[in-house]
């Protein structure tokens, strides 16, 4: 039987089984049984993604699972690259999950929380493998809902999980809707609801239903990958969901919008005009550039790290739209290029953001807050998780040696080696693609030396983060996968070469668009190159035989006051503050990001000129969110104010409503 | 002169000429503003030059020496007479930042660039294929009019929309003739000394020069 | 393979050879225009040794990261030190090590420092790295569009490359798009590199202090390693912008004759641009911070010129 099949079915039923297992078992059993349930399942997924991507395809049609249509499953390379990822992060994931829940039995270590985590993963992994339009979007909202309930498993906690749940709730199910819509058209209009048969019939669709489908699957599927404008729902759901599940939606969720558009846009559509993929680099642009500006402000661990998510999903979506734009002007070298950057970004990206929201997440476990300004002085109380929590950040500065240094240099490639004949629209973009990738990325490493600097090192700013302790084992082994796997993906990325070209030739881009001898990284018909081996091998060893040579010829060091101007020892409330740190970014970026600040001033009672005492307040309020999405919620609170004098509460009223209801659907009938 | 060298210096002439103009918008000190738009003046003029040289004509020789006259010597001479008359030396609030209009300009080049594609098609000389700079430097002379305070801020970028004009007549069709250019020239010089007058009576009525103080004759 | 070794260890040693008495010699310039007596050439060499005999303290509260700085920093100015071709196109490492690749090593050094200086848990060590960081993420953007100036005609990244083709197609140098990239990327050097008006490298005020800011609490040998790697973030940033858009005399073999050649000509350019900047250092005054990102805007839309001019002139 084929190997895809027997992963595939194994990881369902392993996760059944952590299903069960979370609602049966006893408290003390139930984290370590659902947290190796999900590890297995995670690993069954992965095998079937890895041989998905090494060649070996799956399909199936089971007619009496579902009625009506039934439930067909279809997987290629690109659906194996996403279950690959998926089974990846929920193996970390579920490691991490052991030590994080506990064995309290609360919160997300409740019954249902527990039980619901393997069946998110499940819903997770069926919705790359669906492989026909009702298949498709029945696991797209089992996944939905099963991350919804796992948001909410802290909602006893704060009113803000209430919150975020339920604009979670309401974004993902408006983008379920439009999702709905979009294949539901897409399908009536080729006459057949598998993905085989509406690939086929792409190719006669007319131009307003091929982008009608395109708007439509790109709104929806966008909004689940936390691109900008419709974000809001993520900085709240991923601050406020426990972390292991903020891991898992983060590096794992969000990472199926991005299938989604793939899946659609490239593979099903074929391809479309030139507009498509101008619109979508600017969603991309924009997502980026006000992601990575509202993390460098964010004093909320959690906030920072899931705005950062939105900038890398913007940069995901820049390199998809370069690879179109490319793939449509007859680039192909830049557009494989470009497809690959994107491809390698998104394993990328689940391998830094679940280790780092899983750092998060430690954290929290060991202080209680989540505000950077609260913190400092983890680094001596927690070293391992400092130091791979460090990797992570690495890799989200994107600076060499880490993972998203090489994703980004591909895209940086695929950018700045367009022939020169590529039209205007091209020429253009280029520059200002390029532009915006590099100020993101440079904002990008100062958010994340705020993260690291404020937030672990110096001495604690609060009584918690002083009483900080390490994690459990469990937690730091989960971190650690993730830390191995973002080296080896730094170091060696030509692993994913062989995938990278099924993936792009089933895509109809560039076959082999990348290739080298594993340790230098060279792209078709461009001629740089890189060795990420020998850069990282390079930094460390010279850096350790630096420290080696001083240290052996130096004298030892020795501790002493730091310089605090002969005034007497400097205090922990005498430090920058994240909130100080990003001030000056704040400043320069002062129109986009349009700071809220009061100072208040208290005079004494005898003078006015004595100054008692100042008070500085700043908020950094979402503006997308309060100038699109504030007078939406009103004028919807409004409409449904005023549908309350039709509710009178006579049943009669009711009935009667029915009954003209039914009438006018008749009455419509019998005129036609 | 051979022909390489020729374009090569009439590159770097269209070179110097856009980035007087991005010069001005990056600038607050108003002197420094008449001082690099006297340099384009002079850009300007080589560019005249570069162009009768290579055509080898008299008409366009003589235009060029009326430009540089004009651009390079009368016009910035009239702007720093007013300019010792008002006590204002810097453009101290632009309603749009200093960071901010730099940003612009180069969205307004990428414009010009996009938008004088056809243009450039039309006839593919290398003179020609430089003629986005002058569009460019109209964009930006209109911005620094509509954005900017000090009336003398605002002469400046009624006469870089003249420069730019004139650019792209020299190089999109190798020149202009010299009656055109002797009217659009008594033109200009009226505007200024129209805008002097007006700038003198502003300094008058209300101290200074910041030109949506004339909001208050509406009312 | 092992004579391009050779060349790069060579070449990285040249480098952190030469980079202090670079740094001496701009000093010994500026001091001699302002009509004062100035150090020796070799003074910032004697400094190095005395701060390597000094017994370096570390703060209280700081930890591995302060520690570990500035052999980072060090290791970023001698990887890149050995990659770039200075002397010679036909590097080692020319096929692994690009100029995006250097973009990010000399980030990663900012990095490092600015982390060491948060570590130290002072207000100046946090103020240091807040305002280095903020620049470094405003002079990315103007770095790469410069990059992309480079590149586009080259069709590759590779600073072998790039260096090469400018050697042996000189026309293509004198181009108004060149030209632009040159001086956009002259901006981005002061700024990366700490000078005026970005920073001011002689400045004995902390509150307008950026990178001396965050390296306050270093002394003894880890004072010595930084400031050495800053001599060289220096030589490395003046040498790239020689090589980059004047490659005359860079080798395009290993043969030792043209290698040596090379050697002399390189340092005769790093004088020249290291003279340049310390005439320009006397007459320019400190920009306020928040004008900074001014000048970097108006770099940022010379590298934006730069591509566009290219791409119209092409």
């Amino acid at each position: 039987m084929n190997r895809v099949a027997v992963a595939l079915c194994a990881a369902l039923a392993l996760a059944g089984l952590g299903a069960s297992a979370g609602l049966v078992l006893p408290a003390r059993w139930r984290s370590a049984a659902v947290g190796a349930a999900t590890v297995a399942a995670g690993v069954a997924g992965a095998v079937a993604g890895a041989a998905a991507v090494s060649g070996t395809g799956w399909q199936v049609r089971v007619a009496g699972l579902l009625p009506l249509a039934g439930v067909t499953l279809a997987v290629d390379a690109l659906a194996g690259w996403f279950l690959l990822l998926v089974g990846g992060v929920a193996a970390v994931v579920g490691v991490y999950t052991v030590g994080y829940t506990g064995r309290t039995g609360r919160g997300p270590a409740a019954r249902g929380a527990l039980a619901l985590l393997p069946l998110f993963v499940a819903a997770m992994l069926l919705v790359p493998v669906a492989g026909s339009v009702s298949t498709f979007l029945l696991a797209w909202e089992l996944m939905a809902v099963t991350s919804l309930l796992l948001v909410l498993s802290e909602h006893r906690h704060s009113p803000a999980v209430r919150t975020a749940g339920l604009w979670y709730a309401a974004m993902t199910q408006a983008g379920f809707v439009v999702i709905l819509l979009g294949l539901a058209w897409l399908a009536a209009a080729v006459g057949g609801e598998s993905f085989a048969a509406v690939r086929a019939g792409a190719a006669e669709l007319s131009p307003l239903v091929s982008s009608g489908v395109f708007l439509l699957c790109m709104a929806g599927f966008a909004s689940k990958a936390g691109a900008v404008p419709l974000h809001p729902w993520l900085p709240r759901a991923h601050a406020e969901a426990p972390s292991h599940v903020s891991a898992l939606m983060s590096a794992a969720m969000v990472k199926l919008g991005v299938y989604g558009i793939v899946r659609v846009a490239f593979d099903l559509l074929g391809g479309g005009p030139r507009w498509w993929w101008l619109l979508l680099g600017a969603v991309g642009a924009v997502s980026a550039l006000y992601g990575i500006l509202q993390a460098a402000v964010a004093t909320d661990l959690k906030r920072l790290l899931a705005f950062s998510t939105s900038e890398n999903i913007g940069l995901i979506l820049l390199g998809l739209a370069a690879a179109g734009l490319l793939a449509a002007a007859g680039q192909l070298a830049g557009a494989g290029a470009a497809l690959a950057a994107a491809f390698l970004h998104t394993a990328n990206h689940a391998g830094f953001k679940a280790l780092l929201f899983c750092g998060a997440g430690s954290v929290l476990h060991a202080t209680g807050t989540r505000d950077l300004d609260q913190l400092g002085g983890l680094s001596r109380r927690m070293p391992v998780t400092t130091g791979l929590v460090t990797v992570g950040a690495l890799g989200a500065a994107a600076l060499p040696p880490g993972n998203g240094f090489v994703s980004e240099w591909l895209l940086l490639q695929a950018l700045l080696h367009q022939v020169p004949a590529g039209g205007t629209v091209l020429t253009i973009a280029a520059p200002v693609a390029v532009a915006v990738v590099a100020l993101t990325a440079g904002v990008g490493v100062a958010t994340f030396v705020k993260a690291l600097g404020t937030g672990f090192l110096a001495r604690p700013r609060s009584a918690a983060a002083a009483a900080a302790i390490e994690s459990p084992p469990t937690m730091l082994a989960g971190m650690g996968l993730a830390a191995a796997v973002c080296t080896g993906l730094a170091v060696v990325p030509t692993v994913a070469a062989p995938a990278l070209d099924r993936i792009a030739t089933g895509l109809r881009v560039e076959s082999a668009p990348l290739h080298g001898s594993g340790i230098d990284l060279r792209l078709a018909g461009i001629a740089s190159s890189i060795s990420p081996l020998w850069i990282a091998v390079g930094v460390v060893g010279i850096a350790v035989g630096f420290a080696a040579v001083a240290r052996a010829a130096g004298r030892p060091r020795r501790r002493a006051r730091a310089w605090d101007c002969g005034d007497g020892p400097l205090t922990a409330r005498m430090e920058y503050t994240a909130t100080s740190f990003a001030e000056p970014l704040q400043r320069v970026f002062e129109d986009v990001l349009a700071p809220e600040q009061d100072v208040d001033v208290t005079h004494s009672a005898e003078s006015a000129y004595l100054v008692r005492a100042v008070e500085y307040r700043r908020r950094l309020p979402d503006r997308v969110e309060s100038r699109l999405y504030r007078p939406v919620i009103v004028a919807a609170d409004a409409v449904g104010r005023a549908a309350c004098r039709l509710a009178t509460g006579s049943v009669h009223r009711y009935l009667a409503y029915m009954l003209t209801a039914l009438v006018a659907v008749l009455v419509a009938g019998v005129l036609r | 002169m051979t022909g390489a060298a020729n374009t090569q210096l009439l590159n770097l002439a269209c070179g110097l000429f856009l980035l007087t103009a991005v010069g001005v918008l990056g600038r607050r000190e108003l002197s420094a503003l008449i001082g690099l738009l006297t340099v384009q003046g002079v850009a300007l003029t080589g560019i005249a030059v570069l162009l009768a040289a290579e055509q080898r004509s008299g008409e366009v020789a003589a235009v060029a020496v009326g430009v540089g006259i004009l651009k390079a010597a009368v016009l910035p001479w009239l702007l720093r007479r007013i300019l010792h008359r008002v006590p204002e030396a810097r453009e101290t609030a632009p309603l749009v930042n200093v960071s901010a209009s730099l940003l612009a300009a180069a969205a307004l080049t990428l414009l010009a660039y996009a938008a004088a594609r056809p243009l450039v098609a039309l006839a593919p000389s290398p003179a020609a294929r430089a003629a986005p700079v002058g569009i460019a430097v109209l964009l930006i002379g209109f911005f620094l009019a509509a954005t900017r305070r000090r009336a003398i801020s605002q002469i400046i970028g009624v006469l870089l929309i003249d420069n730019g004009i004139a650019a792209v007549a020299f190089l999109a069709t190798g020149g202009v003739p010299l009656v055109v250019e002797l009217g659009v020239s008594a033109d200009l010089g009226l505007a200024v000394l129209v805008l002097q007058v007006l700038t003198t009576r502003l300094q008058a009525a209300f101290g200074d020069t910041d030109l949506d103080d004339l909001r208050e004759l509406h009312d | 393979m092992s004579a391009a070794w050779i060349m790069a260890v060579a070449q990285a040693v040249l480098v952190a050879a030469v980079a202090p008495l670079l740094v001496g010699f701009t000093r010994a310039v500026r001091a001699r225009l302002e009509g004062r007596a100035g150090g020796r050439l070799v003074q910032p060499w004697r400094d190095l040794g005395k701060q390597l005999r000094k017994e370096p303290l570390i703060p209280a509260d700081a930890g591995m990261f302060f520690t570990a700085a500035p052999a980072v920093l060090m290791a970023t100015s001698v990887l890149v030190a050995t990659a770039a071709p200075y002397l010679s196109t036909r590097g080692p490492l020319s096929a692994g090590v690009d100029l995006i690749v250097v973009v990010g090593l000399l980030l990663l050094g900012t990095a490092a420092l600015a982390l060491a200086g948060l570590d130290t848990g002072t207000a100046f060590g946090g103020m240091g790295a807040s305002r280095e960081m903020t620049i470094a993420a405003l002079v990315e953007p103007t770095l790469l569009l410069s990059v992309f100036a480079l590149s586009t005609r080259v069709g590759s990244t590779n600073l072998g490359a790039i260096v090469a083709a400018g050697v042996s197609d000189q026309a293509r140098i004198l181009t108004p798009a060149s030209a632009l990239a040159a001086a956009a990327l002259a901006i981005a050097t002061l700024a990366e590199a700490g000078r005026l008006p970005v920073d001011n490298p002689a400045t004995h005020l902390e509150l307008t202090m950026v990178h001396e800011a965050m390296v306050l609490e270093y002394s003894g040998r880890d004072l010595a390693l930084v400031e050495w790697a800053s001599a060289m973030r220096l030589t490395i940033l003046l040498g790239l912008l020689a090589n980059l858009f004047v490659p005359w005399g860079v080798a395009t073999s290993l043969h030792p004759g043209s290698v040596a050649l090379a050697a002399v000509v390189f340092l005769g350019k790093l004088g020249v641009l290291g003279g340049l900047l310390a005439v320009g250092e006397v007459f320019a005054a400190k920009l306020r911070l928040f004008r900074v990102p001014e000048l970097l805007a108006g770099s940022f839309v010379l590298g934006l010129l730069a591509v566009i001019t290219s791409a119209v002139l092409a």
